[in-house]
């Protein structure tokens, strides 16, 4: 078994004129914590996306665990073994949270009923809302919602846990209720990219910490390393300087 | 109670739900009572003068019989196309989108009236046309094209079907576009293929959406289904027009039809209101 679960090389993806990812190389590790941030419109969110092949890349190559994301049988595969948790939850608005556990499970997974519902049941608890099971997205608070979809995509038992910006849509007092849940996760051992600029948690949870800028990484740093006179690039000091406040 | 407590409390407040205290009169869905005053006054036409309107009813019976079975199979048809013509539209495959777009275009643009006169007269030279040239190159099939006779039955519910179908295409493309793409995002980031996320993500919210307008489309091709006596079909309308042919009581027979068409059509929209009802759900 390889050691690096994510290999990208030399990827390159272009919406129109603008540039999302230029060339960009990055290796994850099994198990490592890997938080990107930079400003918007960097690419962070694409490359995400890209991992997960919601885009498609112009050139280059993403390889994870050991598959290769070009041929279409194995786009599939590869989805299955990447939990993906987005910005705005993206829950299934007719089914309850149990059922959004329980679905992909089913459908893809081909477990029985009480199989996937005993697991629903015990990620939903995992995530703190094991009362909520019968309650539908459109009654649970911004906080709980991205709980239970991050108990959909552990429901699959993932390699590799990837989260867009998963707590820049909640309030102040929310976000701690999802953090908390991701730092168990790392804890745990679980291979996670997060796209966040909660520096709490990049403190806490984060291996490496990398800086994305016009498509492409332009520095890394280590959260110790997270300082202003650490880094090197003067992008970086100057984005720094607005979120470690 | 916390003040986190309480923000929770109240964003669990189900919209949807109907507070206790509602009667049954409050939640009587009042629009009944218009389908039975009709039913009423219909009632009291034929028994107060049988003569001549109980005599028009039992002559528009059996129509009033093809006008139902009529919309049904027709409607059942539209479904089909209407589903096969909606993701005709939002495919991505440039053949399929273009065919499906030249028929919905192409349908939309002609009357009704037209299509079924067109389809009942015109398409059997057409086909007789074909027929008379494959005498020599596939005599079966020519025999049975040069003698073709459309059954009227089928030709009707052909022109309806054609014709509601593109409609119904367009009712079906703009309800699978109104869900979110987040939506097919999230289930194809999970592993489900295509036709998955459409089967059990998609669709079933789709559905919802596209209820109302596709039972607007039942009513009204229920009134539409009149079109069809042009084409020899024996619906309720034609039989209206062979009651005043013998008996010169335009009055009184239009009446009749008028009001039994409206009694079928305050009833199905009854109906229609009762199933979204039952389907409404939180967003």
């Amino acid at each position: 078994m390889c050691d690096n679960i994510i290999e990208i090389e030399h990827v390159s993806k272009r919406f129109g004129h603008v540039v999302a990812l230029d060339d960009l190389s990055l290796t994850v590790k099994r198990g490592e914590v890997v938080v990107i941030i930079g400003p918007s419109g960097s690419g962070k969110s694409t490359l995400l996306r890209c991992i997960d092949h919601l885009e498609d890349i112009d050139s280059g190559s993403i390889v994870v665990d050991g598959i290769p994301l070009t041929e279409a049988e194995n786009i599939d595969k590869v989805r299955a073994e990447v939990g993906m948790v987005f910005q705005l939850f993206n829950l299934f608005p007719h089914l309850t949270a149990l059922e959004n556990v329980i679905l992909a499970q089913r459908v893809v997974r081909k477990r029985s009923p009480q199989e996937a519902e005993e697991i629903a049941h015990q990620l939903l608890a995992k995530v703190h809302i094991p009362e909520k099971a019968d309650a539908y997205p459109a009654q649970l608070s911004g906080g709980q919602q991205q709980r239970v979809a991050i108990a959909r995509a552990l429901a699959m038992q993932p390699k590799i846990m990837l989260f867009d910006e998963p707590t820049s849509a909640l309030d102040p007092e929310m976000i701690t209720e999802v953090l908390d849940v991701m730092l168990d996760l790392a804890n745990e051992g679980m291979t996670m990219v997060v796209v966040s600029h909660e520096m709490g948690f990049v403190k806490a949870a984060a291996k490496r910490i990398l800086f994305m800028c016009d498509g492409t990484i332009i520095e890394e740093a280590t959260p110790d390393g997270l300082t202003l006179d650490a880094c090197k690039e003067e992008r970086t000091r100057q984005f720094l300087s607005k979120i470690l406040t | 109670m916390t003040l986190d407590r309480m923000a929770y409390e109240i964003e669990t407040v189900e919209p949807t739900q109907e507070p206790q205290a509602q009667s049954l009169w409050q939640r009587f869905d009042r629009w009944w009572l218009l389908l039975v005053g009709v039913i009423i006054l219909t009632y009291l036409l034929i028994r107060i003068r049988p003569d001549p309107y109980g005599r028009i009813y039992r002559f528009l019976g059996d129509g009033m019989r093809v006008t139902v079975g009529i919309t049904m199979v027709s409607f059942l048809f539209i479904l089909l196309a209407g589903l096969i013509g909606g993701f005709g539209r939002i495919s991505k495959n440039p053949v399929i989108n273009a065919m499906a777009s030249i028929y919905v275009e192409v349908m939309r643009g002609i009357p009704l009236l037209v299509q079924l006169l067109f389809i009942y007269y015109a398409s059997p030279i057409v086909l007789r046309g074909i027929g008379a040239r494959l005498t020599t190159i596939w005599p079966a099939l020519s025999v049975r094209l040069v003698t073709i006779k459309l059954n009227p039955f089928a030709a009707a519910v052909l022109g309806l079907t054609l014709c509601y179908g593109a409609y119904m295409s367009e009712i079906v493309r703009a309800g699978i576009e109104s869900i979110a793409k987040g939506q097919m995002e999230a289930a194809r980031s999970l592993g489900m293929s295509y036709f998955q996320a459409m089967r059990y993500v998609i669709l079933p919210q789709a559905i919802r959406i596209i209820l109302p307008p596709v039972g607007n489309e039942f009513v009204a091709l229920l009134k539409d289904s009149s079109l069809v006596s042009v084409v020899a079909v024996a619906d309720m309308t034609r039989r209206g027009r062979e009651f005043m042919a013998s008996t010169f009581l335009a009055l009184e027979t239009w009446l009749m039809v008028g009001l039994l068409y409206l009694v079928m059509t305050l009833f199905a929209a009854r109906i229609v209101a009762y199933i979204e009802r039952k389907t409404l759900f939180v967003r």
